[in-house]
């Protein structure tokens, strides 16, 4: 007996097969999730920091996720994920405490894959620019701060359409395209306030090492300003170096109606020595002509996972304005 | 001269007999396939071959043939591929399904459409074709 994909899930046609016995599930694995059945996964993260400078004395209990997802047919799957930002937060500078358990969506979507070369996306989603928005998690990454150009720079979520896979004439091409055209499904943790947003990202595979891309987009606030953004990054990967760059020019216009430009860049290199342990150096560089904002910031960091789904991290940072200089560090988990 | 034809016996050989075997059902449309495409489905980056939507399937926990296949196909170390299947955790993609033995991995292959899995070259028969040896 022969079990149809087009018409038989995976985990249907498994439950069909006759004496092959059941499916062998591998044992719960951290930072893999939890699988509820066997095409349903179950998982989470949290991320714990500390900052500690001339201004600022803090822990904070950051990020309390959980997020499940899997797959409704061969070709349709789903992901939720709810968060509860800065869930418990300490000033130890001013000897008070907050909470927020309130969760918000950080994403809820429906995927329908028609090909490799076309695959849509319907819900609130991650903007796919750069490398930073995309891995936005504290676990994921080899520093506790993320460079400025990730949180200011461009929306970090679309609440609507995208498209997505390779292109056909050039498979080491990868396209998505993204339209918004509403306010956003959860506003809570939102970086700006759009009700219009649409871009396109690229990304073309040099080498297995080698990866270059961009993103040139528009977005419109609620507040009827515009802007127009224009992003490129470059990586290199090895078993021992990583590297990463990017850039992005913001062209702001106002309501109404003045002009104005706001850029930014960073370069970041990691070494690691041994897998669980790697050293982080970043510089970034950032403009903004409307608060006439010019910064300059220097990170060193440490990185130390026993293992992958479990960061430690500790940095320094040196900013243009000594005041802002501060140590930070952070526990994270995935799960 | 028996020392010479032994040498020129060994010399013969093959310099590297493939032992193992990335294959699909004998009834599937797939035919050959490169061994980029390959880690693309086994990565799950890629999720079809034409129209077929593809299944790839890999043994549970540290079998030699999936020890094999990861460093011989997909060229990471385990480190890599957990590195990498952490990663996709948070993008909702979870690594490819598993089979308790070679021998449910070679029926799985035979009855479900669009299946793909490897096999040590002597557990292929004619109900599975050959798409990639290593």
């Amino acid at each position: 007996m022969r079990i149809p994909g087009a018409i038989a899930h995976p985990c249907l046609a498994l439950a069909l097969l006759p004496l092959s016995g059941a499916l062998a599930q591998e044992p719960y694995q951290l930072g893999l999730g939890y699988k509820l059945l066997d095409d349903i996964t179950v998982g989470g993260y949290l991320s714990t920091e500390f900052s500690r400078g001339e201004n600022i004395n803090e822990v904070l209990i950051e990020d309390l996720a959980i997020l499940t997802y899997g797959n409704l047919t061969d070709r349709l799957s789903f992901l939720l994920e709810l968060e509860s930002v800065d869930f418990y937060k300490a000033d130890l500078e001013n000897g008070t405490d907050s909470g927020n358990t309130r969760p918000a969506i950080e994403r809820l979507y429906a995927d329908y894959k028609v090909s490799d070369y076309a695959s849509f996306r319907v819900g609130k989603q991650i903007s796919p620019i750069g490398y930073w928005n995309l891995q936005p998690i504290n676990v994921l990454r080899e520093t506790t701060s993320s460079p400025r150009l990730s949180r200011e720079m461009f929306p970090k979520f679309v609440t609507g359409v995208s498209v997505q896979g390779f292109v056909p004439f050039d498979e080491t091409l990868h396209y998505t395209a993204y339209l918004q055209n509403t306010g956003d499904m959860d506003a809570k943790y939102i970086n700006i306030d759009v009700d219009q947003h649409y871009g396109l990202t690229l990304e073309k595979s040099l080498s297995p090492q080698w990866k270059i891309g961009g993103s040139v987009g528009k977005y419109r606030e609620q507040n009827k300003n515009r802007t127009d953004y224009f992003q490129l990054n470059a990586r290199y990967d090895d078993e021992r170096f990583s590297f990463l760059t990017e850039g992005i020019v913001d062209q702001h216009k106002q309501w109404l109606g003045s002009k104005e430009t706001s850029t930014a860049v960073y370069t970041q290199l990691e070494y690691r020595f041994v897998p669980q342990h790697a050293l982080i150096a970043r510089a970034e560089a950032f403009r903004d002509d409307r608060v006439a904002l010019h910064e300059k910031i220097g990170i060193l960091g440490y990185s130390y996972r026993p293992l992958f789904p479990v960061s430690l991290k500790l940095e320094y940072q040196w900013h243009a304005d000594s005041n802002n200089n501060r140590l930070v560090g952070s526990f994270s988990i995935l799960f | 001269m028996r020392i010479f034809i032994a040498v020129i016996l060994l010399l013969s050989l093959p310099a590297h007999a493939a032992e193992y075997a990335v294959v699909v059902s004998s009834n599937s449309t797939v035919q050959a396939m490169e061994i980029a495409k390959i880690k693309d489905i086994f990565l799950k980056k890629r999720s079809f071959e034409g129209e077929l939507r593809i299944v790839p399937v890999n043994p549970i926990g540290n079998d030699p043939a999936r020890t094999q296949f990861e460093s011989e196909v997909l060229n990471m170390s385990r480190e890599e591929i957990n590195r990498y299947w952490v990663n996709n955790h948070f993008q909702g993609i979870s690594p490819p399904t598993t089979q308790a033995s070679l021998q449910s991995i070679k029926r799985f292959i035979e009855t479900v459409d669009g299946a793909i899995g490897y096999l040590p070259i002597d557990m292929v028969d004619a109900s599975l074709r050959i798409v990639h040896e290593y």
